[in-house]
């Protein structure tokens, strides 16, 4: 039986962690001459402490699944329950905490080699990674709107002290622009949530998704509607609420560009499908699926035509993130068992790859390569780090035997499943687009002429977590099999939704 | 063996590090690694030579092996008579790639990662034509689009990573229709194999069987080049090292061919077969087959780059092949059109390495400059006018036979289908064009008057390469029955 506890561990364990974080690393820094070995130990405590609570509740979620598969536990008791947070457990919520763990442990390790332990602030940018990993956890587990709010802003506007953390002014300029747009993003949220607690007299999503069947007359419905859904599609970055993302991300020091990709971006395409796909479950509560065809195929045309237009090499890949959310949502769209498998994948694989990419082009901007033009033969000059780019670069473009294809082919079959044969041809021509300007990159990479011939050293600790992901890719691109097993009784679970 | 299909695809892929480290050492041993690589593969494949000719064996040969599942994919390999002689022909063509680079490519650097490219290319290139799994297949088919942007962009003349770029975003554009018609055909029947899924859509609606038919069709005629989708062929052949020019216009536009056989028409196209879209589709294959041989033997008689002529009577030559396969499902036409795919590509591939021999030995490309290197360069001209004559349909050469077989089955439609006549007609005279070309072209470089005193003959291991495939050439031509053989044992009816 899973309690309350086997729950909120990870969450609690990682929010504790994280304010033990700044004594010990403060500790660790007077001994100068075992820093790096004592702090690899301390973040491996807590991050196999963290999945290990994880772990835990995993396997007793397995144990009793068949019997069953959503559980909901909540803070109080049983006259309270109304007004308590609660958790829910299921196949989709325990896949995205493995996945938050995994990502997240690999990010934060280039984060430790990325960001100068000897500098003041450091210890706090490594907290604040802890919480927010805790609460993207807390989020995936959360039972309530309520509870994911919470969970779900904190996360958010926590990622803004990981952009500012250099304090340049264009980082300050970004990060202002972020806090703006998920404040603006969390009172759409706010305001839509207290209509749904008006009309429906709950916010629990079981609760929520019965009310709203039942609901006669659906105009208050729509208008709660429309605020949620554009406030969730702010945080998102969705097009056209996209304009934070490529400035925030460029802004950023790369590990936390890294970090925020795989962790956030894929955190709010999770929202957006709890959100959407359990609770405004078309066409029983409202038929939204046409207009989020729209958006979606918005998105993958502007963030693409976007991307081909950059010389910036981060700023490529922010736009590339862009798309990302674009066939996200043509997953999100298809309301199809497929579709969800897809979007599942997309979350790991999307995030691999743009924290893979976001990590190389921090190795590349240190050395003060910038632009395309920058890039020009630095295949030559640093392989390893070029081979990586070039590998995230192909995963983008969905050419197997990488995983990006895998996730895509899902995408867009599901998109023809839904009969959204239109959106899956928009899909894969805004792809072609995408494979156009990866290439341009790889091109400039290793057919231009560099502009010295000197061989530059590559830093081998951040090449380590790189080249993890790497392999990742590589293992789920022709064996995909491993990830789908796990994601493949959600598709059981779907029709059994209330 | 039990496993012998899985290990054709195994040792290449193992043998890549191999190669790598070895062409850091010694580039010639990397290239005879990458030769005896394709020499074990051909001996593998041809292990399975009896199971195949076997009238008896129902299934013929078949492998298979757990993949993903949850996606109705099978690793599934399996050869019969089709597979076997593309897989057979294209390891051929490595290996003499292999050979021929040991003195073609030199002077360049960094060949260790060249053969180890080369390397990768042929699991890819071997794999399309053994998988029955259509995910399989897709990844096979996109795992030869890497490394033959790398080899074209790294090695080859003038600018080459444009030609290379031109080549990627032309074919994986041509590839994600295929994707669509892939997703579609699991949508349908919820499983990828070939045959399976070819009984599962005989009941499946009509109208959505032709959509995903458009789109796997075009998809894979970008691939082979069909005009108007053929932009991408003239300078990627003309700009990517010898070597790789035989590969592509051997068996890679092959495997865009083979892939409209075996996929299109083989799973596909049986649902609406029976209909008059069947009928309007392949009466459009054999349109378009017609455009493309006119327009590739028009453009290849004016044009005057050594390399470009080739690649322009290779678009001329698919043209032929798609005229066949329009035939389908008629035996004698696709035993035809096969053969000729492996005509085609000895033939052609011959060709583009001896152009590319003539290119290293003068450093020219313009075949106006040239005249009467007959005489010092006499290998080099004979299999010249040896692979010239082929593509030009002469008796005894390996091309005629299959252009014969492909008439043959022509004429027999025509029995059954009014609108053949024309077509069939137009396509004889195409062939006369084709000889026209391969005359002009042997003319120009290697009869006349003297223009160039310094050349000289190619060294050892050129020579030797283009040895071997004129024999081959010759011998195809006049003993085609091996590979016939392996043919005939497929039917589509």
């Amino acid at each position: 039986m899973i309690e309350i506890l086997d729950v909120s561990l990870p969450i609690i364990g990682f929010v504790l962690f994280s304010l033990l974080t700044i004594p010990v690393v403060n500790a660790i820094r007077k001994r100068k001459n075992k820093m790096a070995v004592l702090v690899l130990g301390w973040f491996s405590t807590v991050f196999i402490t963290a999945a290990v609570t994880v772990a835990n509740l995993a396997i007793k979620y397995y144990e009793q699944m068949s019997s069953q598969p959503f559980i909901n536990i909540s803070l109080a008791g049983e006259p309270f329950t109304i007004f308590s947070s609660i958790f829910m457990i299921d196949a989709v919520s325990i896949y995205m905490a493995v996945i938050f763990i995994i990502v997240g442990a690999v990010t934060f390790l280039y984060s430790i080699f990325y960001i100068n332990l000897r500098e003041r602030p450091s210890e706090r940018y490594y907290s604040v990674m802890l919480i927010i990993i805790g609460c993207i956890i807390g989020a995936a587990f959360s039972g309530d709107l309520l509870t994911l709010f919470i969970f779900w802003e904190a996360s958010a506007a926590g990622s803004s002290f990981l952009m500012v953390y250099q304090k340049t002014s264009r980082s300050l300029h970004a990060t202002l622009k972020y806090l703006v747009m998920i404040i603006i993003a969390s009172a759409f949220i706010v305001y839509g949530l207290s209509i749904v607690y008006g009309i429906t007299g709950t916010l629990n999503f079981w609760a929520v998704k019965q009310a709203l069947i039942a609901l006669e007359d659906r105009h208050l419905l729509l208008i709660a509607f429309i605020f949620i859904a554009s406030g969730y599609a702010i945080e998102a970055a969705v097009v056209p609420f996209h304009m934070w993302l490529p400035d925030a991300y460029t802004a950023a020091p790369a590990s936390s560009s890294a970090f925020l990709s795989a962790l956030i971006d894929q955190g709010s395409y999770y929202v957006l499908l709890r959100v959407f796909i359990y609770i405004l479950t078309p066409p029983t509560v409202l038929e939204w699926t046409v207009m989020l065809a729209f958006f979606s195929a918005l998105t993958m045309i502007v963030g693409n035509l976007l991307a081909l237009a950059q010389n910036n090499v981060k700023r490529l890949i922010a736009n590339v993130c862009i798309a990302d959310v674009g066939y996200n949502l043509v997953a999100i769209t298809s309301v199809t068992p497929l579709g969800i498998m897809g979007n599942l994948y997309f979350f790991l694989i999307g995030g691999i790859t743009t924290a893979l990419s976001f990590m190389t082009v921090g190795i590349l901007n240190r050395r003060g390569f910038e632009t395309l033009d920058d890039f020009s033969g630095i295949g030559r000059r640093m392989p390893f780090t070029s081979l990586a780019l070039l590998l995230g670069a192909f995963s983008f473009a969905g050419v197997p035997p990488l995983a990006g294809f895998i996730a895509k082919y899902l995408v867009f079959t599901a998109a023809i499943e839904a009969n959204l044969s239109w959106l899956a041809v928009i899909g894969v021509l805004t792809s072609v687009i995408q494979a156009a300007y990866l290439l341009r990159l790889i091109n400039y990479m290793y057919a231009k002429i560099p502009h010295e011939e000197t061989k530059i050293q590559e830093p081998k600790k951040l090449l380590a977590p790189i080249f993890i992901l790497v392999a990742a890719i590589i293992v789920l691109g022709i064996y995909p099999t491993i990830i789908l097993n796990l994601i493949e009784p959600i598709i059981h679970q779907l029709p059994f939704i209330p | 063996m039990q496993n012998t299909l899985l290990l054709t695809l195994l040792l290449p892929t193992l043998a890549v590090p191999a190669v790598y480290l070895t062409g850091k050492k010694s580039t010639k041993a990397a290239a005879i690694l990458v030769a005896l690589i394709a020499l074990a593969d051909i001996a593998l494949f041809s292990t399975t030579v009896p199971i195949v000719l076997d009238p008896a064996a129902e299934y013929k040969y078949v492998e298979s092996y757990y993949w993903i599942p949850v996606l109705g994919s099978s690793f599934t390999l399996f050869v019969d008579g089709i597979s076997l002689s593309m897989a057979i022909i294209t390891l051929i063509l490595i290996f003499i790639g292999a050979l021929f680079s040991v003195d073609y490519m030199q002077e360049k650097k960094g060949l260790a990662e060249y053969y180890a490219l080369l390397t990768l290319l042929s699991i890819g290139l071997v794999g399309v034509f053994i998988t029955r799994n259509l995910m399989l297949f897709y990844f096979c088919w996109e795992l030869m689009l890497v490394p033959t942007y790398f080899i074209i962009g790294g090695w080859g003349y003038e600018e080459p990573y444009r030609a290379a770029f031109k080549f990627f975003i032309f074919t994986h554009a041509g590839a994600v229709f295929v994707l669509l018609g892939i997703g579609a055909i699991f949508m349908v029947t919820g499983n990828l194999d070939m045959f399976e899924a070819q009984k599962a859509l005989i009941t499946a609606q009509p109208d959505l069987v032709r959509w995903i038919l458009l789109s796997l069709t075009v998809g894979f005629a970008v691939k082979m080049a069909v005009v108007p989708v053929h932009m991408w062929l003239p300078d990627a052949h003309s700009e990517a090292p010898a070597p790789m020019s035989a590969l592509l216009s051997g068996v890679i536009i092959g495997a865009g061919a083979y892939a409209i056989l075996r996929v299109s028409l083989g799973t596909v196209f049986p649902a609406i077969m029976a209909t008059d879209l069947g009928n309007q589709f392949l009466h459009g294959l054999a349109v378009f087959g017609v455009i493309s041989a006119f327009f590739g033997s028009l453009i290849a008689l004016v044009e005057n780059d050594i390399k470009r002529v080739i690649a322009y009577s290779s678009i001329a030559h698919m043209g032929y092949v798609l005229f066949g396969l329009s035939l389908f499902p008629f035996q004698e036409a696709m035993a035809g059109t096969v053969l000729h795919l492996v005509n085609h590509a000895v033939s052609k591939g011959l060709l583009f390495l001896s152009a590319g021999a003539v290119m290293r030995q003068l450093g020219i490309r313009d075949i106006r400059e040239m005249g009467g290197l007959a005489g010092q360069m006499p290998v080099t001209a004979t299999s010249s006018t040896t692979s010239a004559l082929s593509i030009g349909g002469v008796p005894p050469f390996a091309c005629f036979i299959s252009e014969f077989l492909i008439f043959v089955g022509a004429f027999q439609t025509i029995n059954n289908d009014n609108f053949y006549l024309l077509p069939t007609a137009l396509m004889l005279v195409a062939t006369v064009l084709s000889l026209a070309y391969a005359l002009r072209y042997i003319r120009h470089i290697f009869l006349g008057p003297k223009k160039l005193e310094e050349a000289k003959e190619v060294p050892f291991y050129m020579k030797s390469a283009m040895i071997i495939l004129v024999v081959l050439v010759i011998v195809l031509g006049i003993w085609p029955t091996f590979f016939l053989h392996l043919i005939t044992t497929v039917s589509f009816v």
